[in-house]
């Protein structure tokens, strides 16, 4: 069953805390500069102030592999994560350029001079793939940005998990009969 | 360091998952929650012991719930603590990278001395023997007062304790923390009004409201607090906002009333009026269980939402709109924080807040009430145990009535204790505080009134930070002042930099707190059991070890520990639990351990307990919780339920009758304070040996059922009435409006001679320095940072998110001035002018954004680093400065003092920008003048 992320645009609850960001590079211990995840936010102070949270969204045709010149991006069977294998990435930075969401992060001064790529992997593998015998991480996709979520505006997991997390939200709304409180200045 | 535990194929980690977990082993943990589950099992792989402990995070008051993921002894990893029932392991950035602040090759490694011009390595023998040569080579020539000791609300409950018992051990009232400069006008204001000067609810119970009003800023200061005000917005909740600035929670808000900082009061008495002009005051309410409501509805009737507008800015309009809101949404919860405490008007403020609640008749009940948020993971804790100059732990005090109870319990004679201290005046007169504390040291050179035998001239800084006071040139210039400084910390704090001096100070590496078990308590009253995660890394101690160790050295050790068999509990149930009565802090540790085993049985929407051993309990079993059968009291003052269940009444705090003859009993079942057998008197709280069972069978609050106060006849303003801020940008309404008169401060307030009136007469009618300085400064947090920021500022993780420190300008503003976003600009301001230091500045970012109106300029205060455009990073030890360095917003905070708390005013103040380097010619003159 293919893993995702969602943002529950419905009702955009993100404050832009940081937990994600900080316990992302906390448990997959990313060096400066990369960020799997980073929340963007668009007119700051402004009414329509707007948080976004951008992960990888483990794309189901995700352009960055099929650029990569040395296949060392692939998407799992499984649950349909994608994975970058750090032994034949060559940092040529093409998946950068085709990414639509600027997941590809690569650490700070090594664009274009052969560092290697990382990406947001559903915490599955941390930044250093490998455990000192040489062993890949393999840990279980429990991605920890959504679950340390205050507000519950970043969701992960499989379609249905998704979908009966928005059915829940939005039934829960509509079981109290409430509506939005609409104020016109 | 490992990376991981699982150091296996994936599938092969699910089957050992599946085959040593089984239901039995997990059940304790399992609980659905979001959209993953996460089963927190100690699993046990090649050797490596991986285990997870439940332990509470070090930052804000919200108290949230972490799973510290330890190896082989090494803190490696975080994982969000599923069942807990504040947060559900909800995390903000602070509490998401606390591994890093922990395992920092940043953080002080051993006791450091410097020594002419040098810091050296010294041995922990070695330096609390110099202290304590110190210590009483100064009792011996100045006196036990000549010592300021600045306690922390960053350490556990048993921690701030002692230092409250080590001062009151050395003879001294000169001991103060954090809460002064943080919500000790909320324990003025609140307590003043009904009794307790603590958040009524709980975070929890946020999700019950159906309108909120916030007055501060919680979605960057408290993120996780929001997952419950969702839930409430979620079931249709309005969410109002009253900030100076557009800000985050303003964003997320339906209503937003953007005042002039340091009005709180005309907009709520705005919103006040509408209220009773409309008769929307829940009349029953007001006639059952409130006193003085024609006393505060006379002055109400001053402030019609057009006179409101005229000084708050705030379009009457909205004033209308909002008083509408919140009483067709009945309950509402108020919720505040330091941007109304932090003025000289600050307690009234606070009431301000409280006679809206209590008009809506949204008091006391659950989804109602006044939430105040407090600021440290512990300062509710540490207030509550009296590290304060006016009182002893749990409120006594200062009487000899109070000195007498607290020496029975530490099993010491009052005599005794009456001898340590220089006079019996000064052990009954309130001391230094936080605030002023550097006044007291630089007196001589100010010239001003003390209220003391001498100046202070040594300090004791034991976890706080210097960027949060007031006033950062007098604070440097009392840092060099001292004949000694000591400052115990995990990091090495700016004060061990700030000051230009070549010795006398000596530095001790505290550890962090998940290296010391402990209590703490937050905001909401709930204790939670803090476990110990890692021993202490490098040579740091726990802060109980040191006080006691410090306490052998200078001879009273045997007295100071004589209760203590067991450490860290016994401190809590020897003597916090047998002697804080008055606030009944009497949870004992096992219960409190016993809950954070049995963590999924509490209901996240009452946080009761449903079945299991704890059946009945609330989470934290948050004060007052009379004895070991006692659930706790979530929400305070609830009358409809019997006192077994948490139920109680306002405070009869004040007697039996008001001054003006009508009774202060409550309404419903009223009675006085109750001595244990039931006879009117205050034995409730003096006696060390009862549990209240037969009261609280009989349904009798032991404080009795009173009435909250609308006039409180004890304050200088017995009902708030408008000051404007002594440095104001309105001198028209400062006529009509006048901050306190000088002589409301007495001749010293807390042993320093305060001024009011006077300097707003000075400064704003006859220097008229608002047309030098026409910009109104107010200050504030950033999530990714806490307090004095020594440890947020050091942590690689959080400092990437948020590396800078900035001036917050709005657009008109910097464009008439030409600047730019991002520009380096100088914020100016017509501080230290008691030492004739009349041109405070600091170099910043700019900041070009509409969050602030014109007029305004935020200010974060989390930096140190450099001082008056000039860095002094070079004077740190090696290899322990901050990552990341910043001017402090403190340096040029405006002068004002609350006349009930010596509260700081930081919140509204004037100053001006101006590009790098570039010093007005209003300035230049205004300083030669």
């Amino acid at each position: 069953m293919p893993k995702k992320f969602l943002l529950d645009m419905y009702v955009n609850r993100c404050l832009r805390c940081g937990g994600c960001m900080a316990v992302c590079k906390t448990h997959n211990r990313t060096p400066e500069g990369v960020h799997r995840i980073r929340v963007i936010t668009f007119d700051e102070g402004e009414p329509t102030e707007t948080n976004m949270p951008m992960p990888c969204l483990h794309c189901n045709e995700p352009p960055c592999m099929y650029v990569c010149p040395t296949k060392a991006i692939y998407k799992r069977k499984e649950d349909g994560i994608v994975l970058v294998n750090k032994d034949t990435c060559i940092g040529c930075g093409y998946c950068l350029m085709a990414c639509p969401f600027g997941a590809p992060q690569f650490e700070k001064g090594t664009f274009g001079n052969r560092g290697k790529m990382d990406k947001c992997t559903f915490c599955v593998e941390p930044y250093e793939q490998k455990d000192e015998q040489g062993r890949l991480i393999q840990r279980e996709p429990k991605p920890r940005c959504a679950m340390v979520c205050a507000t519950g505006h970043l969701l992960a997991g499989d379609a249905d998990e998704i979908s009966a997390k928005l059915r829940e939200r939005v039934g829960y709304r509509m079981s109290r009969g409430v509506e939005k409180t609409f104020l016109t200045f | 360091m490992a990376l991981s535990a699982m150091k296996m194929k994936r599938r092969s980690f699910l089957k050992l998952a599946a085959a040593a977990g089984g239901a039995a082993t997990l059940g304790k943990y399992f609980k659905y929650s979001g959209v993953e589950l996460f089963e927190p099992v100690a699993a046990q792989e090649g050797g490596e012991k991986v285990e997870l402990i439940k332990t509470i995070c070090i930052h804000c008051s919200v108290g949230c719930g972490i799973l510290a993921k330890v190896a082989n002894g090494q803190l490696v990893d975080i994982e969000p603590w599923e069942n807990h029932p504040i947060n559900r392991g909800r995390l903000c950035s602070k509490g998401a990278s606390i591994p890093a602040s922990i395992n920092n090759d940043r953080r002080l490694k051993y006791p450091m001395k410097k020594e002419g011009g040098k810091w050296r390595k010294i041995s922990w023998e070695e330096a609390l023997t110099e202290i304590a040569n110190k210590m009483l080579e100064i009792r011996e020539k100045y006196g036990p007062d000549a010592i300021f000791f600045a306690g922390s609300a960053h350490v556990s409950n048993e921690a701030a304790y002692l230092q409250r018992k080590f001062m009151a051990f050395w003879g001294s009232n000169n001991i103060d923390h954090q809460a002064r400069i943080c919500h000790s006008t909320t324990v003025a204001g609140l307590g003043n009004t009904w009794g307790y000067g603590a958040q009524t609810n709980n975070f929890n119970d946020m999700r019950h409201a159906k309108s909120i009003i916030f007055f501060s800023n919680p979605a960057e200061a408290h993120p996780v607090s929001f997952y419950h005000i969702y839930k409430a917005k979620q079931r249709g909740a309005v969410l109002i906002c009253a900030d100076p600035r557009f800000s985050r929670t303003a964003a997320q808000s339906d209503l937003h009333l953007q005042f002039r900082p340091g009005t709180d009061i005309p907009l709520v008495w705005g919103i006040c009026y509408e209220l009773i002009t409309n008769g929307w005051v829940d009349e029953e309410f007001i006639r059952l269980r409130t006193h003085g409501y024609e006393y505060v509805k006379e002055v109400i009737l001053q402030y019609p939402p057009e006179v409101a507008e005229e000084i708050t800015g705030v379009p009457a309009e909205k004033i209308k709109l909002a008083a509408k809101l919140l009483a067709e949404n009945r309950p509402g919860t108020l919720q505040y924080a330091m941007g109304a405490t932090q003025h000289e008007v600050g307690t009234h403020n606070i009431r301000a807040f409280a006679i809206l609640q209590l008009l809506l008749g949204n008091a006391a009940k659950s989804g109602g009430g006044v939430n105040a948020f407090r600021g440290h993971d512990n300062v509710q804790g540490a207030t509550d145990l009296g590290v304060l100059s006016n009182t002893l732990p749990s409120y006594y005090g200062l009487s000899e009535g109070a000195w007498k109870h607290w020496a029975k319990v530490w099993g010491v004679d009052y005599e005794w204790l009456q001898g340590r201290f220089a006079s019996k005046e000064l052990m009954q007169a309130k001391g230094a505080t936080m605030s002023r504390w550097r006044d007291l040291v630089l007196a001589e050179e100010t010239g001003d009134k003390i209220g003391q035998p001498t100046p202070i001239k040594m300090a004791i800084f034991w976890g706080h930070s210097t960027p949060s006071q007031a006033g950062t040139y007098l604070v440097k210039k009392a840092l060099e002042k001292l004949e000694m400084l000591v400052i115990v910390d995990p990091y090495v704090e700016s004060a061990a930099a700030l000051p230009e001096r070549d010795d006398g100070i000596i530095l001790l590496p505290a550890c962090t707190n998940w290296e010391y078990p402990g209590t703490v308590t937050n905001s909401s009253r709930q204790v939670q059991w803090r476990n110990k995660v890692i021993d202490p890394l490098y040579d740091s101690k726990p802060d109980v070890e040191i006080l006691i160790a410090l306490a052998h050295k200078l001879g009273f050790g045997e007295e100071f520990t004589k209760n203590f068999k067991k450490l860290p509990e016994d401190i809590y149930d020897k003597e916090i639990r047998v002697g804080a009565r008055v606030i009944a802090m009497r949870q004992s540790t096992w219960r409190l351990k016993r809950q954070q085993e049995y963590d999924y049985v509490f209901n996240i929407e009452t946080l009761r307990a449903e079945g299991g051993p704890c059946d009945g309990e609330y989470w934290g079993l948050p004060w007052p919780c009379w004895n070991d059968e006692h659930p706790g009291t979530p929400i305070l003052y609830r009358n409809e339920i019997p006192v077994a269940e948490g139920g109680h009444d306002f405070r009869a705090k004040w007697g039996t009758k008001a001054p003006d003859g009508k009774t202060l009993l409550s309404g419903i079942n009223g009675h006085a304070e109750l001595n244990p057998d039931g006879t009117p008197g205050p034995g409730w709280k003096l006696d060390l040996t009862t549990d209240y069972k037969k009261l609280i069978a009989a349904n009798k609050v032991p404080y009795g059922r009173g009435r909250a106060r609308f006039w409180a006849w004890n304050l200088p303003d017995p009902v708030p009435v408008h000051r404007e801020p002594v440095w104001t940008p309105r001198p028209e309404l400062a006529r009509k409006y006048p901050t306190f008169e000088d002589k409301v401060y007495g001749e010293t307030h807390f042993r320093i001679e305060t001024k009011g009136r006077s300097i707003q007469e000075q400064d704003i009618f006859e220097k008229e320095i608002h047309k030098a300085y026409p910009l109104v400064f107010t200050s504030g947090r950033q999530v990714e940072h806490q307090g004095g920021g020594a440890m947020t500022r050091a942590n690689p993780i959080l400092v990437e998110l948020q590396p800078d420190m900035y001036v917050e300008i709005n657009p008109k503003d910097a464009n008439d001035r030409g600047i730019k976003d991002g520009d380096v600009v100088w914020v100016h301001t017509y501080r230290g002018y008691e030492l004739g230091h009349y041109r405070s500045r600091i170099q910043v970012k700019a900041k070009v954004t509409r969050r602030v109106p014109p007029g305004v300029v935020f200010l974060p205060f989390h930096w140190a680093g450099m001082f008056e455009t000039v860095e002094y990073t070079q004077r740190f030890p090696e290899g322990t400065k901050p990552i990341v360095i910043g001017e402090c917003a403190n340096t040029i905070s405006p002068p004002g003092w609350a006349p009930e708390t010596q509260m700081q005013t930081t919140k509204s103040g004037l100053c001006e920008v101006t590009k790098a380097g570039v010093i007005p010619e209003a300035i230049e003159r205004l300083a030669k003048a």
